[in-house]
């Protein structure tokens, strides 16, 4: 255990090696959306395809809206919580988003205003939840895996605000994602799938955003050396 | 904040928007010999015209040699910042002097962001290490392109800002134990019993005799090999285990019927 700073110093000089420069945020951010992509082709493979009345529905301005609401908050969402993982960016990097967000949201709003959105009881129909909820499953689990690894580092600088907004990132690439492939946008469902989704992932991830990133830091890539990796607290 | 080192003349910390005059250092002749001729008169010096290499107007004058300092090339540079660059930059590819000389630099001005923050010195020096420790583990997150000084703000920023938000979660829960808290106004009374165990075995080991105290001492206590105390001591391992032996009888005895 070392006692004072400079022997501390010494510890940590001698056990320095090289190591990889990060590449630029946005880099890492397209690095990132690349796989969200690989992963959306990979589904509609398994899935068949799109959803069958994609040609009917990119005529209606609420749904191409709303789509490229949910695509473009999971871009800037993402390059937001790649910027804001690096030590020396603004805080405000965490507002990029926000403009996507509130098309995204108000969109699902109006459909709701006008009847778009049925709020009856048959705007519910199970059997489609459950192929829903594997589509969520398959999407948000290796995204957050690999956006976990990615932002490791950060757990020691901002982790509640990187994990949420990374979080937002995953969600609308899952709401983009059952959008694309699951013809529940004139039911209830969609208001549960999408916002439902988004809210649950990005509440999970700033609540359990600390910790876990801290675990994955510490499993990953242990960065300080064996001697004082017990001294953090 | 902008630290200025009068010894090396170097200026460290934040040098954004700001200009700083440096003191103009006195040039002394030097000889061919290399000693400074510091006694010169300083009159004679200010008359001294323009010199020329054709025509030397005091051929008889000691020669003027530039002195250039020693210093490496990364230390060298008036800009502290440049100067933390370079040396981060080094030690992103492994260079274990200059990131022990990187660290060496930014320890004080570590220092003196965190006393600002930090009414103990305690609290103080263990917010210096967690930035240390914090800025070996995301070394690679550092762009050498970009100035050293703000990355460093804001890593210690925000580890200062976790320890605070620790401290004030910790001081929510608990109460620090103050006179009114003892339970017995007899100080020894309030003592826990561990303390008195083992001021009781320090008291008995010390009426050993000393071959015995020794072998205890060092095998018991410091946990030193056989091997080990018989060469510290010079006694055989026989004898060693022998005076042990004893010694532990001796304070199963010295011990007995002390309430615990």
């Amino acid at each position: 255990m070392v006692r004072n700073t400079s022997d501390l110093i010494d510890a940590l000089a001698d056990s320095v090696t090289p190591v990889r420069h990060l590449y630029p945020p946005f880099l890492r951010a397209a690095l990132w959306l690349s796989l969200a992509a690989i992963v959306l082709a990979l589904l509609c493979l398994a899935n068949g395809g799109v959803r069958a009345d994609i040609s009917i529905r990119l005529q209606q301005p609420a749904f191409v809206v709303s789509m490229i609401g949910a695509l473009a908050t999971a871009i800037l969402a993402a390059m937001a919580s790649f910027k804001l993982s690096l030590p020396d960016s603004s805080r405000w990097w965490l507002l990029l988003p926000f403009p996507a967000l509130a098309v995204w949201v108000s969109t699902i709003g109006y459909g709701c205003l006008t009847n778009w959105v049925r709020m009856d009881p048959e705007g519910i129909h199970m059997g489609e939840a459950a192929r829903c909820f594997a589509t969520l499953l398959l999407t948000s689990v290796p995204l957050s895996i690999a956006m976990l690894i990615m932002l490791r580092h950060a757990a020691l600088l901002r982790p509640t605000a990187v994990a949420a907004i990374g979080g937002l990132a995953i969600a609308a690439t899952t709401a983009f994602a059952l959008s694309l492939i699951h013809d529940l946008d004139a039911t209830i469902m969609i208001l549960l799938w999408n916002l439902g989704t988004a809210a649950l992932i990005a509440g999970l991830a700033s609540v359990f955003g600390r910790p876990t990133l801290a675990w994955i830091a510490a499993r990953v890539s242990p960065a300080l050396p064996q001697q004082l990796s017990g001294r953090r607290d | 904040m902008t630290r200025f080192d009068g010894k090396s003349g170097k200026v460290s910390g934040s040098m954004k928007n700001s200009f700083l005059l440096l003191p103009p250092r006195p040039v002394y002749p030097v000889t061919e010999s290399g000693t400074d001729d510091r006694s010169a008169d300083a009159g004679k010096q200010a008359d001294m015209p323009s010199s020329s290499k054709e025509n030397p107007p005091y051929p008889n004058a000691p020669r003027l040699t530039l002195v250039t300092s020693t210093a490496p090339d990364n230390q060298r540079t008036s800009n502290g910042q440049s100067d933390w660059s370079a040396l981060m930059a080094k030690a992103q590819d492994g260079d274990r002097d200059a990131y022990r000389s990187l660290l060496k630099q930014i320890e004080p001005y570590v220092r003196s962001i965190a006393v600002r923050c930090f009414n103990r010195p305690a609290d103080a020096e263990d917010v210096v290490q967690d930035v240390l420790l914090t800025v070996h583990a995301i070394r690679n997150t550092y762009d050498p392109k970009r100035p050293f000084g703000p990355w460093l703000v804001a890593v210690a920023n925000r580890r200062i800002i976790d320890r605070l938000r620790r401290h004030t979660r910790q001081k929510a829960r608990e109460i620090e134990l103050s006179a009114e808290h003892e339970t017995f106004a007899d100080a020894p009374a309030n003592l826990d019993s561990t303390t008195s165990v083992e001021l009781a075995l320090v008291g008995a080991i010390d009426k050993l005799p000393p071959d015995q105290r020794e072998a205890i001492r060092m095998l018991k206590l410091n946990e030193m090999s056989l091997k080990e105390a018989s060469q510290a001591s010079g006694r055989s391992i026989a004898a060693l285990k022998v005076a042990t032996h004893r010694a532990i009888k001796n304070l199963r005895h010295l011990l007995k019927g002390k309430p615990w």
